[in-house]
């Protein structure tokens, strides 16, 4: 039969487990299909670079990508808020039930129609809490923060300026050399295998675990628009499909290579960890809602914040409600507690 | 030729006006530095205005290097064709070669910019950093300035299949200082391994 | 014709189509649109539209402007004679002390300045006839200024490593801790091979008459502490700042363009005309340098468009060589590109074709970066595009002709092979600075 094919992007470097998870996807879709729509998967520069893969699909030169919103904040503030919200208590399984399920995706649509942009995008993929980063020394206090270059997206790097710190934004495989060239003092990217696989470990042995900066997140996968609709009606449904299936098989994978890339560090590459603060941890949620009220003067930010507010409010509550605390049971049947491999500050 | 001239002419003091970017720039990064190491305050704005000097700096400056044929040519071969070969290929290139890249800057550039200024586009790079479609003006712009060039070039093409010798181009700053008693040396040199594009 | 053989065919066309002399920018610009319209129709257009604000947004380059106005600055600073006439003094009891002198004149200048091109000129004036007047032999004097003037494409800080490191998204921080010891194990070899043939040959480098070594020490001390010591000092802090990690290579280059206009300010020699000339000059080369980017960026979007790599790729590995035998052929290939071309247009356009490859032998890229560096010198003297030769042809006296000059540089040629052998035997020159630093 014939193969349609599509030229397909990510925005990570060969080696990030975020290509391999691109790859996932990819794989997925070419067997959904039985071979007949395959999609050509390029890494981050091969034909653009990570932060211009947006404007690739609008026009066509890349069909369709595999990415983060917060690449496209640029254009509009609201992007970040549909791949790496606020924390408002809610994981990000949770998150992407508010975009599947909850309306998020509805707005989602009116914010590219609002900014003339002919994609089709799915989020997909739940990543957990983020660490802080990588310092050249622990952060014992919010000001601590005060003056470091460092690198985050989306509104995290906003509200990390709330902090005092000097942020730039870039790409995933630009990080480490940028902290290797002196031009970081901190960074964060994203979970134990990419960081190890970026090679963090190399330049800073000090890893700050838990933050608020970003609590959740999911990731975007894109297509151009007209393509999109110009394929069959089952490729279409195809391409959603495998969004969905890619996002629990990444899920299960990342809890079987996270942990373990963790200890790895940790004990083959002499990374210490440690626990930030709850003071930090706290003045995150208040620079928060600078960050909100800030952002809140314009009009679709607001509608898509205060949506996703009501939604935790009554999803994360009911969720907090009804689950058990974890910590007590593993403490129980383990006898230390999960925070023992890391220094508290 | 006076008319190539005022294109050469125009290339020239734009390319040159923005050269001074070079200057700032080093403040810039060096004022980055300071504030970095000496007063532990890092800048929010020097990241951002660095690339855009950088980058304004080397597109406006592309037809001014059009201009003095600074733009480096694999010219091993074609150096040894007769002048009139040399100007006909090289006419023929300029539609070929030169045209479609520079109208597609220009159109498609002038999308590109025109997309942004609607979006409002900002800095992605920086929290709170500076708009950038103006910065994305700077591709349709020096596009046009090297579609202008161009017509300049095309005319010296013509020019030497008429009358059989590259007309002479505007003098510019000399990559080395030479001593002037060593110049005519350093010319009978350069003929002797074939005649460059004047 | 598959998709990834027309890729091939770009790459072969390339090749062909350059050497019609046309801005090697703008045939790259065409043939990106050429075959890129085939793949993907009039989209291209907007596709080289987002490559050249790639190249626009791109902060590795930032510094190329900068250490080429850094460049300039020290060039106008007029600097030179001082430098040479020092080292001469410091150097006057060696054997061949001229042309040692001269080499570490031009390591130290071109590493300042990176234009091999101003280094030859400035040389050939200056060091040139002191060595053909002390009777020194014309062969082995031309051979000296020409291989000493490519070493700053090595020693860092150097453009040619910032480049690499773009294209190749290798640090250029650790290319720079990589390439030091190898380039100064290349000068070293010059050195010691001119010394050594003094020696087994007094002929070709006569000692100087007694009454020139007889110099007050406080002489030769005074010389170097004017001439060698601040420029060494700029040298040495661009290159500290990096390698400690305290600036950027960008911001290094911006404090060593600051440090040049205060250098040509400490002699006396900075006026707005100077200014003005480096300034004018730092434009029109970055033009030339970041259009080239222009032009193979989307060249080479175009050739993963069309998946040219993966049929590369698959000859390569077809052919079942070995790590050493991929070293070779690429090294191989490179020297003949060195031929006709320039070393910007290899480094930009060629070096990108294998970089992809390299996994496949176990090659650290940044290993590769430092054999490319010094294989790069040899673009410079093998003829027909012998740019060294030919700056050299141009300033020099008569009865020096270009023959005279190319027999001169083959033993020189010949050194850089041999330190590319030695690296390959001994890669932990390569490694052992930048493990020292990082790890
Ligand atoms: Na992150
Ligand atoms: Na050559």
């Amino acid at each position: 039969a014939q193969t349609t094919t599509l030229r397909f992007q990510s925005t990570w470097p060969n080696q990030d487990i975020f290509h391999e998870f691109a790859a996932d996807y990819v794989r997925i879709v070419n067997e959904m299909s039985g071979g007949r729509l395959r999609l050509n998967l390029l890494p981050a520069g091969a034909v653009v670079g990570a932060l211009q893969l947006q404007d690739a699909v609008i026009s066509g030169a890349l069909d369709g990508g595999h990415g983060v919103t917060a690449y496209w904040y640029g254009k509009h503030k609201a992007f970040s808020l549909f791949g790496t919200p606020p924390p408002f208590g809610w994981d990000a399984h949770q998150f992407l039930a508010w975009y599947w399920t909850g309306g998020g995706m509805e707005l989602y649509g009116e914010l590219l129609e609002m900014l003339e942009l002919p994609l089709v995008g799915y989020q997909t993929g739940p990543m957990p809490t983020q660490a802080l980063g990588w310092f050249k020394e622990p952060i014992r206090s919010a000001d601590d923060l005060r003056g470091l270059k460092y690198r985050t997206v989306g509104l995290a790097a906003d509200l990390m300026r709330e902090f005092g710190a000097a942020v730039t934004i870039m790409g995933g495989g630009d990080i480490v050399p940028a902290m290797d060239r002196g031009l970081l003092d901190g960074a964060e990217f994203n979970n134990p295998s990419s960081d190890r696989l970026l090679g963090f470990p190399d330049v800073s042995k000090t890893w700050m675990l838990r933050s608020y900066h970003q609590d959740c997140e999911a990731f975007e996968i894109i297509f151009n628009r007209n393509r999109h609709d110009s394929l069959p009606e089952e490729f279409q449904a195809i391409l959603q499909y495998a969004a969905k299936a890619a996002s629990s098989e990444m899920y299960w994978k990342a809890m079987e290579r996270y942990p373990r890339d963790l200890n790895g560090m940790r004990e083959q590459q002499g990374v210490q960890t440690y626990i930030t603060p709850d003071s930090v941890l706290q003045a995150q949620l208040e620079a928060w809602d600078k960050v909100i009220e800030n952002e809140s003067r314009d009009e679709f930010f607001k509608k898509v914040v205060d949506h996703q507010r009501e939604y935790c409010e009554r999803v994360v509550g009911y969720h907090l409600e009804h689950t058990t605390p974890k910590e007590p049971a593993y403490v129980h049947f383990y006898g230390k507690s999960p925070t023992d491999t890391s220094t508290i500050l | 030729m006076r008319f190539v001239f005022f294109i050469d002419h125009l290339s020239t003091w734009v390319g040159k006006t923005f050269a001074w970017a070079i200057l700032i720039l080093t403040l810039v990064v060096s004022y980055e530095v300071f504030m970095r190491y000496a007063m532990g305050a890092p800048t929010t704005w020097a990241y951002d205005t660095s690339y855009m000097l950088y980058g304004t700096l080397f597109m406006m400056s592309g037809a001014y290097a059009l201009a003095h044929n600074a733009h480096v040519r694999a010219d091993v071969v074609s150096r040894y064709f007769p002048t009139r070969v040399q100007a006909g290929l090289e006419l023929a290139l300029y539609l070929l070669f030169f045209y479609p890249g520079i109208f597609a800057l220009l159109f498609y550039g002038w999308d590109f910019f025109a997309i942004s200024y609607r979006q409002n586009e900002h800095s992605s790079y920086t929290p709170g950093g500076p708009p950038i479609w103006p910065y994305k003006f700077v591709i349709p712009a020096c596009a046009a300035l090297l579609a202008l060039q161009g017509v300049a070039e095309v005319t010296r093409c013509v020019m030497c299949l008429m009358h059989g010798k590259w007309p002479r181009r505007l003098g510019d700053v000399e990559e080395i200082a030479i001593p002037i008693n060593k110049e005519a040396e350093i010319k009978a040199a350069q003929e002797q391994s074939g005649e460059p594009r004047q | 014709m598959s998709e990834p053989e027309i890729g091939i065919l770009m790459l072969g066309m390339l090749i062909v189509l350059i050497m019609l002399g046309f801005p090697i920018a703008f045939t790259l610009i065409a043939m990106g649109i050429g075959f890129g319209y085939f793949a993907i129709g009039d989209i291209i257009f907007s596709l080289l539209v987002q490559r050249a604000y790639g190249v626009m947004s791109n902060d590795v380059l930032i510094a190329v402007p900068l250490f080429l106005f850094m460049g300039y600055m020290v060039e106008r600073a007029n600097i030179l004679d001082r430098l040479f006439a020092s080292l001469q003094l410091a150097a006057r009891g060696m054997p061949a002390s001229l042309a040692v002198a001269s080499l570490i004149t031009c390591a130290l200048f071109a590493t300042a300045t990176g234009i091999v091109g101003a280094v030859v000129t400035l040389m050939g004036l200056l060091a040139l006839p002191a060595m053909l007047n002390a009777g020194y032999d014309k062969r082995m004097s031309s051979g000296v200024i020409c291989a000493g003037g490519c070493l700053g494409i090595l020693i860092p800080p150097s453009i040619m490593l910032i480049l690499y490191g773009a294209m190749a998204g290798v640090s250029v921080v650790r290319l720079y801790a990589a390439a030091l010891i190898p380039g100064l194990l290349l000068a070293g070899l010059y050195i010691v091979y001119v010394m050594g043939r003094a020696m087994i040959n007094p002929k070709v480098a006569p000692k100087l008459p007694a009454e020139k070594l007889d110099v007050p020490l406080g002489e030769v001390y005074r010389g170097l502490l004017t001439s060698f010591v601040p420029l060494f000092v700029l040298i040495m802090s661009v290159l500290g700042a990096i390698l400690f990690g305290l600036a950027t290579p960008h911001e290094a280059a911006g404090i060593g363009a600051l440090g040049a206009i205060l250098l040509a300010a400490a002699y006396r020699q900075l006026t707005l005309a100077r200014l003005r000339e480096a300034v004018f000059l730092t434009a029109r080369t970055s033009a030339m340098v970041c259009w080239l980017f222009v032009g193979s960026w989307i060249f080479s979007s175009v050739f993963s468009l069309l998946d040219g790599h993966s049929l590369i790729e698959h000859w390569i590995s077809g052919m079942s060589l070995t790590p050493l035998q991929f070293l070779l052929l690429a090294q191989l290939l490179i020297f003949i590109l060195g031929w006709p071309l320039e070393w910007t247009e290899i480094i930009i356009i060629f070096v990108p074709i294998f970089l992809p490859l390299l996994h496949l032998f176990g090659i650290d890229p940044l290993f590769f970066g430092v054999l490319v560096a010094l294989n790069i010198q040899t673009s410079f003297l093998t003829p027909p595009m012998a740019m060294s030769a030919f700056y050299l042809k141009g300033i020099s006296p008569k009865g020096i002709e270009l023959n005279d000059i190319f027999i001169g540089i083959a033993p020189f040629l010949l050194l850089v092979f041999v330190a590319m052998f030695i690296l390959y035997m001994v890669p932990s020159i390569v490694f052992w600075l930048p493990g020292v630093l990082y790890n």
